[in-house]
């Protein structure tokens, strides 16, 4: 492999590490707070994907992908929100069994109304950032270029929100230890609904940012779930480290596992198999902390 | 007053409603035949086939259910079992001419030997962490499946020949039943089992089950591999009517429908799901046809259902059964009078308790040293929660612990009774050398122990907490027949009667008040037969009354019956009132030790009593 085939690779998995990232890190964060693993993570990411696509086709693929895109944020969020109140809510503190089952059965619901509203088809928009950047034979996909700042960027808003705001204190004195955190006045009920709902919206920011990089169907809900699982357990569940690591670690996996002859048709099998080193090795992830 | 054979009305109505069912398996291709003669449209052959396949689906169901409901583990790879016993019947008819009854016979071992491999590495995570381990497993093997084209045919599946004597329907359909019928069986014989009360008692509480000497990972990957097991041969029959094993068979979504199917159906009843199952067919069919997205919005609205209706969850389905059932008969036996199961302590009998068989009486040499723990340290970083303890237990003693909060009192018993491992130092205990070793190994040589905070099996009845923790200890819980309830019934029921709880035996334990579930807790270390008795402050929570009673039957057991106590404690009257031996404890150090009369005159224990208390005042 030459160095720029190399560096070709190596952006290909960065880029997918940035929407994998975005993904996982909602997944992380509302694992971290409540305690609850959300298997409705991936549909939600779908809805946002079809809601973008949906959006900037009829409104054209500049100014109606980033209207698209605010519109399944927001679409995304206030959904989060709904969940939370009337299905999270009830299954807090219950066995980890009955929240899995609950929100299985809230991804059962998404899938079925998302077949119905936009139907089985594969869906594509085009990029809002169309053209490539040339460096030493290569070219470069600049909406590549953009998912990957775009994940930097949220990245870093997330560490900001988580450390130097309020509700990020608060947060963190969640994941420490809500029963004090409550005797503080804290209004603990409202901070999970919030968590949920930034959890949810980071989960439709990767939908609406993948959709003119990948064909949409109503399959991908799964498909992107069973990645995020994969980054949140080998990066320790509730570590955003974690996930940024975990995040790049599957997307170079994938990106040079498909790359690579003998290991193509096995990329996403390795993808396991490193899930499954790192539980061996370390039952929390690289990142993780023990349950309380 | 014990029935031997209880013959309730609910027993009654189980067994009609096995009887129903088995009716009703039995006469579905006549029915069939009969309803194509009535109605020309309604195919005889796809009703049968509809049949079939809900058969295949109640075995599969039941087999993820030893899972889900009598063990509490959520597996994403079941389906993956299931995959590989189809697989096995296609690949080995299709690339090695072996006919498809041989393959059959294979599947459930091909399919447990992929289980056992793969379980081993799930087994290193718990709980959640299991969970996600078998969803990457599950995609594992299903990427292999559907990625190696030249072995597998890939996306194209795998597709059979039958023989001719299976080809038809009706045929295939009892075919399919006997094999299904054989299965059921074997596993209803299980859970009933020891190892089915010991898969029980994990799912209720996985410390409690190793403190009364289960081996609880070895149970889980047990009951992984002979779940696997039962999956493999689903998966075989599900090739006979399809003809074709697929990929998506191993998806890790596709063990929605065993989930599905045993929620619907309830998991806590042995053939709840095989009921869901004929309902869950009828219902795709049905709906599914025509509707195929709304049937997911469905089985979504099921499954939320079930899950947010139940409070308490999945497995608190017998304790809304029993709610259920305790309504019904006190609507019916107005006149009986219930009583309410609080304070149950006051009637501890301890004459009755001494006598319990259950309580082993040992031949004691007193003097001689029974646990013996030599500078024990755990350091958590730079805490030292205990540091260089060594102390001797006689056998005969009663030996309390004593020391401010924080001494390190529990942290040595959880080093002793192994939930947590030592930094340094050695534990012998009656010769042996436990230093280190598994609650689940220390428990079996002979400590019994009542923790802190209560930790019982809520949802068992009272004398199912101690018949099973005499099964475990007897080391009965690797049996996979025999039926658990009716063993060491009437020892159980004697302990409970002892403790006070006789009239309460039925109960689910977690539905009694606090001080007599403590009774429980005490119990259930006495119902080992234990050398060594370990009581964390065995009267926390409760009254006065219940305290002086509690006592009394632990103060006198050990006389008696020549037990070996240890036991740390709050309250000092109960300290000198029970102890021969007492051992301080301060900031993780043996401070002093000696009879209770030398302790109560230490000025070293006075200044740190004291100590304590100038702090408290000067509120730190």
């Amino acid at each position: 492999m030459t160095p720029g085939q190399l560096l070709l690779f190596a952006v290909g998995g960065l880029s997918n590490a940035a929407y994998l990232f975005i993904v996982a890190a909602g997944l992380s964060l509302v694992f971290g707070a409540l305690r609850v693993i959300n298997m409705a993570h991936g549909s939600i990411y779908m809805i946002a994907a079809f809601v973008t696509v949906v959006i900037a086709n009829q409104l054209g693929a500049g100014l109606g992908f980033w209207g698209g895109l605010l519109v399944a944020v927001a679409v995304t969020g206030a959904i989060g929100g709904i969940i939370e109140v009337l299905v999270l809510r009830r299954v807090y503190g219950r066995e980890h069994l009955v929240q899995l089952l609950g929100t299985y059965a809230v991804s059962l619901v998404i899938a079925g109304g998302v077949r119905i509203v936009f139907g089985a088809n594969y869906r594509t928009v085009v990029s809002p950032i169309p053209g490539h950047i040339d460096v030493g034979g290569y070219s470069y996909a600049s909406y590549s270029l953009f998912m990957i700042a775009a994940a930097i960027v949220i990245a870093v808003g997330v560490w900001a929100m988580l450390y130097r705001t309020n509700l990020g204190r608060n947060i963190r004195a969640a994941v420490a230890d809500p029963d004090l955190l409550n005797a503080t006045g804290v209004d603990v009920t409202r901070l999970y609904t919030t968590v949920f709902v930034i959890g949810a919206g980071l989960a439709g920011l990767g939908g609406a940012i993948v959709a003119p990089s990948q064909a949409i169907s109503s399959s991908i809900d799964t498909d992107v779930l069973v990645l995020a699982f994969a980054i949140s357990v080998i990066g320790g569940l509730g570590s955003i480290v974690g996930s940024g690591i975990g995040a790049l670690i599957v997307g170079m996996v994938i990106s040079f596992g498909l790359v690579i002859p003998a290991t193509n048709p096995y990329a996403l099998a390795f993808v396991f198999i490193i899930m499954t080193a790192v539980l061996i090795v370390r039952p929390r992830g690289l990142f993780g902390r023990p349950e309380s | 007053m014990t029935r031997l054979l209880p013959r309730s009305r609910g027993d009654r109505l189980r067994w009609g409603l096995v009887l129903v069912l088995f009716l009703f398996v039995a006469v579905i291709p006549p029915l069939a035949g009969l309803n194509e003669n009535l109605n020309p449209d309604a195919s005889a052959r796809f009703q049968i086939f509809l049949g079939t396949s809900a058969l295949v689906l109640a075995l599969w169901a039941i087999s993820y259910n030893l899972m889900l409901g009598y063990t509490g583990m959520v597996s994403f790879a079941h389906a993956a079992y299931y995959g590989v016993g189809a697989y096995t019947v296609a690949l080995l008819f299709k690339r090695y001419n072996v006919p498809v009854l041989v393959g059959l016979a294979a599947a459930p071992f091909v399919a447990a030997a992929v289980g056992l491999i793969t379980g081993l590495v799930a087994q290193r995570a718990v709980r959640l962490y299991f969970s996600l381990l078998t969803l990457a497993i599950s995609q594992l093997l299903f990427s292999l499946v559907y990625q190696s084209y030249d072995i597998t045919g890939g996306d194209n599946g795998a597709a059979i020949t039958l023989p001719d004597q299976l080809t038809d329907y009706t045929t295939l359909y009892y075919f399919t039943a006997a094999i299904v019928a054989v299965c059921l069986l074997l596993m209803f014989v299980l859970v009933r089992s020891p190892l089915g009360a010991a898969l029980l008692s994990i799912r209720e509480n996985r410390q409690r089950a190793a403190a009364i000497g289960i081996n609880v990972k070895v149970y889980e990957l047990a009951i992984y591999i002979i779940a696997s097991l039962f999956a493999g041969v689903a998966g075989g029959l599900f090739i006979f009517y399809q003809q074709q094993a697929y990929p998506e068979m191993l998806y890790w979504t596709a063990n929605a429908q065993p989930v599905v199917v045993s929620l619907l159906g309830g998991t806590t009843t042995f053939l709840g799901p095989a009921i869901g199952a004929f309902i869950y067919v009828v219902l795709d069919n049905a709906i599914s046809k025509q509707f195929p997205y709304q049937f997911d919005i469905i089985l979504g609205a099921i499954v939320l259902g079930v899950v947010l209706a139940v409070p308490g969850g999945v497995s608190d389905l017998p304790t809304v059964f029993a709610r259920m059932r305790e309504r019904f008969h006190r609507a019916e036996e107005a006149e009986a009078p219930v009583e309410s199961a609080g304070e149950a302590i006051r009637m501890f009998d301890v004459r009755k308790a001494l006598a319990s068989e259950a309580i082993q009486a040992e031949e004691v040499h007193s003097g001689k040293t029974l646990l013996s723990i030599e500078h024990l340290s755990k350091h958590f970083g730079g805490l030292r929660a205990v540091e260089d303890v060594s102390l001797e237990v006689k056998q005969g003693d009663r030996h309390a612990i004593i020391g401010p909060n924080g001494a390190g009192k529990s942290t040595l018993f959880n080093l002793l009774t192994g939930q947590l491992k030592p930094t340094s130092g050695k534990v012998v205990f009656d010769g042996r050398d436990i230093t280190g070793k598994p609650p689940h190994v220390i428990a079996r040589t002979g400590i019994g122990r009542a923790f802190q905070i209560t930790t019982i099996f809520p949802k068992l009845t009272v004398r199912q907490n101690l018949q099973y923790a005499m099964l475990a200890h007897g080391g009965y819980s690797v049996r996979p027949f025999g039926i658990a309830n009716r063993m060491f019934r009437a020892e159980a029921q004697e302990l409970a009667e002892a403790v006070g709880l006789g009239a309460w035996a039925d109960l689910p334990a977690g539905q009694l008040s606090h001080g007599d579930q403590r009774a429980i807790e005490i119990a259930i270390s006495l119902a080992l037969g234990s050398k060594l008795v370990l009581l964390d402050e065995p009267t926390a929570g409760m009254s006065a009354y219940e305290t002086d009673k509690a006592m009394e039957l632990v103060r006198r057991l050990a006389t008696e019956r020549h037990l070996t106590l240890l036991f740390c404690e709050h309250d000092m009257s109960v300290v000198f009132s029970t102890a021969r031996t007492v051992t301080v404890m301060h900031q993780g150090r043996v401070l002093t030790a000696g009879t209770p009369e030398q302790i109560r005159h230490n000025p070293d224990v006075q200044k740190v009593y004291l100590g304590e208390l100038e702090q408290e005042e000067l509120g730190a």
